[in-house]
């Protein structure tokens, strides 16, 4: 084939990832795929039972509930969670020399604690009575929340953990497209007499385009694979997981139970596949938005 | 009197420090409060609040001490400290000469390919983890870092984000380097990785990061103790129903932390490097 | 680039670090894996001992000893399953046993044991064999290490509550009598039992016994009497205003209880390591007796063992000989002693030197009263709405959704249907 030939620098280069992403990757999600249609406890031959873990997943009280979770969860933490690492990132961005460096360094150091390590320090942080913010509020009169044990609060709580690590993540992000940005856009909008307001809006925002594209579309997703974060806030095990009343039961946490607690690989893996779809619409709906910006 | 280079301190200044110092309290503070419990004697309540500086620096040396001796704490590290620099050298190397060219050329099934590869992004971990670990045993690398390493090399979430910094790259710089004489391969070399380090370097954080933190796979696929993560040997001490008091398994956590705030801090130079490179360049 | 090339540096360089102590097989080799805490310190010393008088009986035998949390043994021996890598001998709870069984992770061991003479069998504690028996002519472990909850009480708080500490209560009414003082005073009485299905048992003890509890698996039914279960319901709206808020397991719990605010925590015995120590270094006073019953005769409070499982295969008849090894009296006294755990075997627990130990012999009576968790055991693994599902009711009742018989009715019915296949 002549455009085999033509192209064959091409697909040696691309080699390496394709056969890795093939083994690795691809054939798992197959494989998942097929399983989930199969009563399977990963050590005996698997079961064909057509839809029924779709059906059953679908019909589950706690599907219902980790579903509903996520849907807030996404909806809050990720507009905030990017609102607050571009803001960061401006400011970071408008210091110079050692105090940008100082600044960015002391936001990233949540980001670099392993989760288990935030958890911890974030439910003491959280304990009601004594725990630091209950304290600090206590200074202006108010009473102690349970955060963490008060279905009110637990998802808002477990939001301003997660915006805590991710923030630091994000602003090195933004800040590397920030570098991208050549400075005479800016020289040239102030003598225009654009104010900083202006130039963040007409300048900045729509230069970090594919950098925010970027950023939101790794937000959502990862925001959707939400586990380590409400399982350890929530002491959760394989037996007892979500938190009081289920307030902060995610469909991975749910999965992961599934599976190893409960043995049903076959479902877990269409809870999978359902998340997985959930996921892809979801990302198809901000590619339509982003076209639908541009246009 | 300030020298008048200096821009005057305004309302706006003042906000600015005033706000990024309390943000970097907010992000530094919780991290600080973890090393005072752990200088602390054992036995003392943890809930004294506000925990400013740390009361017993000797009895915190005592359980680090305490904690090197009776866990393979040291070895662990070694495990994860090459875990996660083949990871990374491997992500970046398979990743950005996939992504040079998803970013810059075009070739036949190249849309399909990032597509699905895309889509990949999208499946949860979770759901291709027994299969992974079924395919990493059948090929006998259970308890061996080549059974901890490869599976995780074609990142889908590096070349996503390779693609997004190649694709910047001016094509007429390819073009000139093509009629310089130079090969496909040493385009990719001399152009395209120095032309987006910066990428890389953030890369490489991101994915020391995830592989720091990465507890599942290395649970399974690393039973043995000479293979254990630092994650897993944290694992030993975060046990619900531990009969360890409370500082001891604060200190565990901590010293998991030492390491990945070490690589950030030596990384960020790099980073600063890297802008001030190209500035001097163009 | 002088990165990449210092990266190829450092990475050869840590290759020849990592490759290094990667253990050579030897005739056999046996993996034995154990909770995390049995693999550190004096306890690994003692396991270590353990095998070392056992391999010197049996040449050509080596044995790996691996600690491991929780839920990594559990996830380790069944993805161990699912790929044929299970270890030879290896510990996890009785209440994921179940699973481990239908992974094919534990070996029958019935012909094993019966083989074994009288004067073994004859150590253990009965019903931990007849758990670990879900049918006749199948057995899948053998008891190991186990507790029974007790009641941990501050006798600062009491003393300051104006009780006398010197006379533990006896009834659940004057427990509650005591927690509302204990309230009055300022303090937290207990903490919120309601949170964690194993603090739900214990209160259900108080009540009901085993014989309305659990899973009926032959109709998919839960076992739990509605009577019970609203009697049940109206301790926890009683308690709901003199919790902590904080659970039965979490560490700010402890530190409640350490720092003179929280009278009681009913728990096991894993805590006291932390109150012991800060009985040392402070001025905690505290002591630990059986959580009332709603009559004199009778207590609260749940048992839960951890097993020691074999996996099928070629090494089972060696692995086997040192499971009972490790489980025989004269091993099971040497741990008691060491650790000052209670243990499965009878004979051990009746040793003198171990039953002088306070913790042990206030352990071996709370067992006596003690509810199993969540029985039967090894017979289909608890969906996890089982659990779930019982947090929910009994946390909507304490917050006033429903009134105790509501919630109980619903829980049940709502149990059911998570039964039902």
């Amino acid at each position: 084939m002549p455009s085999l030939r033509r192209h064959l620098p091409q697909y040696l280069m691309i080699a390496p990832f394709v056969v890795l992403f093939v083994a690795f990757f691809l054939y798992p999600i197959v494989s998942g795929f097929y399983y989930s249609f199969h009563d399977w406890n990963g050590v005996d031959a698997p079961r064909f039972i057509g839809l029924a873990n779709y059906e059953k997943l679908l019909g589950s009280r706690d599907f219902g509930r980790a579903m509903g979770n996520l849907a807030t969860y996404i909806s809050i933490t990720v507009p905030l969670g990017i609102l607050v690492a571009f803001g960061l990132a401006l400011l970071v961005d408008s210091f110079t020399g050692r105090w940008a460096s100082f600044f960015r360094n002391a936001y990233f150091v949540p980001v670099v604690l392993p989760a288990f390590l935030a958890a911890t320090i974030w439910r003491w942080i959280y304990a009601p009575n004594f725990g630091l913010l209950n304290m600090i509020l206590g200074w202006f009169g108010i009473p102690s929340i349970n955060f963490l044990n008060d279905t009110d609060s637990m998802i808002y709580a477990l939001i301003a953990v997660d915006v805590w690590v991710s923030a630091g993540f994000n602003m090195v992000i933004f800040l590397a497209g920030l570098k991208n940005i050549p400075g005479e856009l800016y020289e040239a909008a102030r003598l225009d007499g654009a104010n900083k307001w202006q130039q963040i809006v007409h300048i900045t925002v729509p230069m970090l385009g594919p950098v925010m594209f970027f950023v939101i579309t790794y937000s959502i997703i990862s925001a959707m694979q939400v586990f380590d974060k409400p399982w350890l806030l929530t002491g959760s095990s394989f037996a007892e997981y979500g938190g009081r009343r289920g307030a902060l039961l995610f469909p991975v946490m749910d999965m992961m139970g599934r599976a190893f607690g409960e043995v049903h690989f076959g479902e877990a893996a269409a809870y999978g596949f359902l998340l997985t779809v959930a996921i892809i619409l979801l990302t198809l709906a901000s590619f339509a938005v982003r076209k639908w910006r541009r246009s | 009197m300030t020298a008048p280079s200096r821009p005057r301190l305004t309302v706006w200044t003042v906000l600015k420090w005033a706000l990024a110092i309390l943000v970097a309290i907010i992000a530094v503070f919780p991290v600080w409060w973890m090393i005072n419990v752990v200088f602390s004697l054992p036995g003392e309540p943890v809930s004294i609040n506000p925990r400013l500086w740390p009361t017993s620096i000797a009895a915190g040396i005592e359980k680090i001490q305490m904690i090197f001796a009776e866990t393979g704490y040291l070895r662990a590290y070694g495990v994860s400290l090459l875990y996660a620099a083949l990871t990374i050298f491997g992500v970046l190397l398979i990743g950005s000469l996939a992504a040079f060219e998803f970013a810059l050329f075009e070739f036949r099934g190249k849309r399909v390919l990032f597509a699905v590869i895309m889509l990949s992004l999208m499946v949860p971990t979770a759901v291709t983890i027994i299969p992974t670990y079924l395919l990493t045993s059948s090929l006998g690398w259970l308890n061996t870092m080549q059974g901890l390493v490869v599976p995780g090399l074609a990142s889908a979430f590096g070349l996503f984000m390779l693609v997004q910094f190649m694709g910047a790259i001016p094509r007429d710089m390819i073009e000139a380097a093509r009629l310089d004489g130079a090969s496909h391969f040493q385009i990719y070399w001399h152009v395209a990785l120095p032309l987006c380090r910066n990428a890389l370097v953030t890369l490489a954080i991101l994915t020391f990061m995830q592989t720091w933190g990465n507890y599942m796979w290395p649970l399974i696929v690393a039973t043995r103790p000479e293979m254990y993560t630092v994650g897993q040997v944290v694992g030993l001490f975060n046990a619900p129903l531990s009969h360890q008091t409370v500082d001891v398994v604060m200190t565990a956590n901590l010293l998991a932390a030492i390491p990945p705030l070490l690589f950030f801090l030596i990384f960020q130079r790099k980073i600063v490097e890297g802008i001030a490179m190209s500035g001097t360049k163009g | 680039m002088a990165m990449c090339s210092k990266f190829l540096g450092s990475v050869s360089a840590l290759i020849a670090v990592g490759w290094t102590g990667i253990a050579a097989a030897q005739d056999v080799t046996l993996e034995y894996w154990v909770y995390s805490d049995f693999a550190q310190g004096d306890a690994l010393a003692l396991q270590q001992q353990f095998i070392s008088e056992f391999t010197a009986k049996h040449p050509g035998v080596k044995i790996n000893i691996v600690g491991k949390g929780d839920a990594d043994l559990t996830a380790g021996q069944i993805a161990g399953a699912a790929s044929g890598n299970i270890p030879d001998v290896f510990m996890n709870g009785i209440g994921t046993g179940a699973q481990l069984v239908e992974v094919g992770a534990l070996a029958n061991i019935h012909d094993k044991w019966m083989a074994m003479p009288e004067e073994y069998r004859s150590q253990f504690d009965e019903s931990a064999i007849k758990n670990c028996t879900p049918e006749p002519g199948k057995m899948y472990c053998l008891p190991y290490t186990g507790y029974g909850s007790l009641l941990f009480r501050n006798l600062t708080v009491l003393e300051k509550a104006g009780i006398d500490p010197s006379v533990p209560p006896a009834t659940w009414a004057e427990w509650l009598d005591q927690m509302k003082k204990v309230k009055e005073a300022g303090m937290y009485a207990i903490p919120d039992q309601a949170l964690i299905f194993n603090s739900i048992a214990e209160m259900y003890a108080i009540s009901g016994d085993v014989s309305t509890w659990g899973i009926d698996w032959e109709t998919r039914t839960t076992r739990i009497d509605p009577d019970v279960m609203a009697e049940v319901l109206q301790k926890f709206v009683d308690m709901a205003p003199l919790t902590s808020g904080t659970s039965r397991n979490d560490q700010a719990t402890k530190d409640l209880f350490i720092t003179d605010n929280l009278a009681f925590h009913t728990v096991g015995p894993w805590v006291n390591p932390t109150y012991e120590e800060a009985s040392k270094n402070g001025k905690l006073k505290y002591d630990f007796v059986l959580i009332p019953g709603d009559t004199p005769d009778k207590h609260g409070g749940i048992q839960n063992y951890e097993i020691i499982g074999v996996a099928p295969g070629e090494n089972f008849d060696i692995a086997w000989e040192f499971a009972s090894y490790v489980t025989e009296k004269e091993q099971m006294a040497r741990w008691a002693k060491l650790l000052s755990r209670f243990n499965s075997n009878v004979a051990a627990m009746n040793d003198p030197e171990v039953s002088a130990l306070p913790l042990i012999s206030k352990s071996v009576e709370a067992v006596k009263y003690a509810m199993d968790v969540m029985p039967p055991y090894l017979v289909k693994a608890a969906p996890s709405c089982y659990s779930s599902t019982v947090v929910d009711y009994v946390s909507a009742t304490a917050d006033g959704d429903y009134t105790p018989e509501e919630g109980a009715k619903e829980m049940i019915a709502e149990l059911n249907d998570c039964l039902a296949e």
